[in-house]
């Protein structure tokens, strides 16, 4: 076969698919610019002119700007936490030969096994019982909790592979292991430390189930809750729903347009996990 | 390294902070799901032990055979199409052509997405009264086929497995596409050298090098399906009439919605050795159709 008849027949089957995945987000896109109105009466066509009026309604009236700014404060903070309790514990667990080493690991790493919801309500308990319902920290340190065996998987297996002889130069040089950690250990594993930054950010920016379960004050809320009660304020407010889910989405397109390649890495590393 | 036996300080505090957070915030509850799966408890008054009577009600409670149904409906349908499709997308976009790039950029996006905003959206858009699917039948003169896809009983659970389908299926597509690209060049070559054709060189070379990562890739579905609960909690509710309500659904509305803590504790049980058990005999068996090959 000619080599542009086998790509043609490529394009041929996957055309019709790719537009599964792009139309929705056209729509949503399309959508978030016209008038309910509009919608109601062509739901395919274009707005006769933008209606920039949605965004302005979903980013104030609609809150869109609170969740927004609690989802960045959390996803933060939590990326923060894990990347150094995490780090910190992967050079330990792959740098030190102590007793219960093995153990310590595999407990960490049967972790990414739990479903999240076969213990949704005994978390919910055990913040109620820290007094951490309603509070920011209670997904803080739920997020940093459950993203540390993926993280410690990354990285321990990438510290590991660092030739022992470096971290010797630095002990016969006086350095204690704090120092070792922080300025051999934390810069040589750059890479390791991106995708578990890039993987966490995804996740914690995405999480609902914890939310929902954690947060029911307005002020508290984070994206994806606030944008599950959208509909129930808002009622038939499509256009708008459509303005605040293309803002929930922002980030983390353009982070998927420049750093495609380390998000796709990240999140594959995330998933094949032994 | 010896040279850190020394520092029996450093090895405590450095690793006191993610033993903590994990042990309180992970290990802890999964125990403690386990001991209130034996009480009943509305979470407020005094719990009361009642042995394995949860147990015995969720094997006679029909909503929840229905909803562990369900679950394994999910469990076939993602093992079963994002797997097979993801396959079909890698291989197809394997060799890179003009295009190649952006297909593979396109499949890859839902992920990003929050599954909120992949319910929201995909609500939205079979929406009755706004969405599109209805506003094209009626269009094209279908308009008797537009229904209420995700209020009816007959539809909700199928949609509800496309867009599963539709959220991960590139997850796979991108796994496999590594797993491809990791072959070495010389069995290409020796392939070609012997004048193998391409289909019987994909049946007989590539997708016997690519099983270990089909394995892997099963055991990550399941583990991933036997999950969900955003798509369906925010899509329908696990409606109607628990027509797509899965085992996490149905205890979080026992939990949360009727305070049956115990009865909810007792499911979560369920699906945390329903979900460790599908993974182990997942592995069990491909690794025995890997000796079979």
């Amino acid at each position: 076969m000619k080599r542009w008849v086998r790509v043609g027949i490529r394009h041929l089957f996957l055309f019709p698919f790719a537009t599964l995945y792009v139309f929705p987000l056209f729509w949503m896109v399309m959508t978030s610019i016209k008038t309910n109105q509009e919608i109601l009466f062509g739901s395919f066509a274009f707005p006769k002119q933008i209606h920039w009026q949605n965004y302005l309604e979903a980013w104030e009236t609609a809150n869109m700007r609170v969740y927004f700014l609690n989802s960045i404060v959390v996803t933060a903070v939590s990326i923060l936490l894990t990347v150094l309790v995490s780090s910190l514990m992967s050079f330990i667990l792959a740098k030190f030969r102590f007793r219960l080493r093995n153990a310590l690991y595999s407990l960490f790493i049967i972790g990414m096994l739990v479903p999240l919801q076969s213990i949704l309500v005994p978390l919910f308990l055990q913040m109620r019982a820290l007094h951490l319902l309603d509070s920011r920290w209670s997904l803080i340190l739920s997020y940093t909790a459950f993203g540390l065996p993926v993280a410690i998987f990354i990285l321990e297996s990438f510290v590991r592979v660092f030739p022992d002889e470096i971290l010797e130069a630095g002990i016969l040089d006086g350095c204690s292991p704090l120092r070792i950690f922080l300025q051999i250990i934390l810069p040589m594993s750059r890479p390791a430390v991106a995708s578990v930054i890039i993987l966490s950010f995804l996740n914690n920016w995405k999480e609902f189930a914890f939310a929902l379960i954690f947060i029911s004050e307005e002020t508290k809320k984070t994206l994806p809750l606030g944008l599950y009660n959208f509909l129930g304020t808002e009622t038939n407010n499509y256009a708008g729903l459509m303005a605040a889910l293309v803002i929930a989405t922002v980030p983390v397109f353009i982070m998927y347009v420049f750093l495609q390649e380390q998000v796709i890495k990240g999140m594959t590393a995330g998933a094949v996990k032994g | 390294m010896d040279l850190f036996r020394k520092n029996r300080m450093f090895l405590f505090f450095g690793s006191l902070p993610a033993i903590l957070t994990y042990v309180i915030f992970v290990i802890y509850p999964i125990f403690r799901s386990f001991g209130y799966g034996f009480y009943e408890w509305n979470g407020l008054s005094d719990p009361k032990y009642i042995g394995l009577r949860n147990f015995l009600e969720i094997l006679q409670d029909p909503v929840f055979w229905k909803s562990f149904r369900n679950n394994i409906l999910v469990v076939l349908v993602s093992v079963f199409g994002q797997l097979p499709i993801g396959l079909v997308l890698a291989v197809l976009l394997h060799r890179s052509f003009k295009g190649s790039g952006a297909y593979r950029s396109i499949f890859f996006i839902p992920m990003i997405l929050s599954t909120v905003v992949v319910a929201l959206l995909w609500s939205s858009l079979l929406n009755p009264q706004v969405g599109v699917v209805n506003h094209f039948l009626k269009r094209v003169g279908m308009g008797f086929l537009a229904l209420n896809w995700l209020g009816d009983m007959r539809t909700a659970m199928p949609i509800v497995c496309g867009v599963i389908i539709w959220q991960f299926t590139g997850l796979y597509m991108v796994i496999f596409l590594s797993a491809l690209q990791n072959i070495p060049k010389e069995i290409h070559e020796a392939c070609s050298l012997d004048g193998v054709s391409e289909r019987s060189k994909l049946i007989h070379v590539t997708l016997p090098l690519l099983w270990p990562t089909v394995m892997a890739s099963v055991v990550l579905c399941i583990a991933g399906s036997m999950r969900s609960f955003d798509l369906v909690f925010v899509m329908t509710e696990g409606g109607p009439a628990h027509a797509t309500e899965l085992m996490a659904t149905y205890m979080y509305s026992k939990t949360f919605a009727v305070y049956k803590y115990g009865y909810g504790s007792a499911i979560s049980m369920v699906i945390f050795l329903l979900s460790f058990g599908m993974i182990l005999a997942g592995q069990a068996l491909m690794k025995r159709k890997q000796d079979v090959l």
